[in-house]
């Protein structure tokens, strides 16, 4: 799955650390998710997306659309 | 890197409840050496003998606990390193069986626990590795 997560923390001029402190993570989880080594699960990708205000469609895409 | 809120109440937690559980481990070794061995067998003595395994029950508690509290992606990492560990462990071991027919020394039951010790912290020390 690939995400936005970097470019949008980057946006908001947060830090990894800055990141996991709002979602209650730790930096190792947010380092994962960001270069795609991990895909989060449904309740934490919707905490990221509370986070940002945006849907989780959008910061969130499969890395191939099934059908 | 200072460590997040998160990361200090999960580790504070985890390294208080581990050692104690080391703490009453340790009692309890010290113990059933002292008190346990010259005692005549039996049950009793095989109870105290036994009874530092009070402190190791805690100490799988203790991870058991620790497995909760923290995130999903670092429950994750370590339950695959603890599989991967184990899985090395019972490979090193059962190597070990044979060549115990082919005349290698016999070695305690104890050896089994430091050999699962040292693998999973290898796995754990490889894979953070292989990440950064």
């Amino acid at each position: 799955m690939k995400n936005r997560i970097r470019e949008l923390r980057a946006g908001q001029g947060w830090s990894q650390a800055d990141l996991a402190e709002k979602l209650d993570v730790s930096r190792q989880s947010v380092n994962a998710i960001e270069t795609g080594r991990y895909d989060p699960s449904l309740p934490l990708a919707f905490a990221i997306s509370r986070l940002f205000g945006l849907p989780v469609e959008a910061i969130f895409t499969p890395d191939q659309e099934t059908a | 890197m200072a460590a997040t809120k998160h990361e200090k109440r999960v580790g504070g937690v985890y390294l208080r409840e581990l050692g104690g559980a080391l703490l009453v481990y340790m009692v309890l070794l010290v113990a059933a050496i002292r008190f346990g061995r010259p005692m005549a067998d039996g049950a009793l003595r095989t109870i105290v003998l036994l009874s530092p395994m009070i402190g190791f029950c805690l100490g799988l508690w203790a991870i058991a606990r620790h497995l909760n509290r923290v995130d999903e992606y670092v429950r994750n990492f370590l339950l695959e390193s603890f599989a991967l560990g184990a899985g090395l462990t019972a490979g090193l071991t059962f190597s070990y069986g044979f060549l115990e027919t082919a005349g290698y020394p016999k070695l305690s039951m104890f050896a089994v626990w430091m050999v699962l010790c040292g693998a999973t912290g290898l796995v754990c020390t490889v894979r953070s590795l292989r990440q950064r």
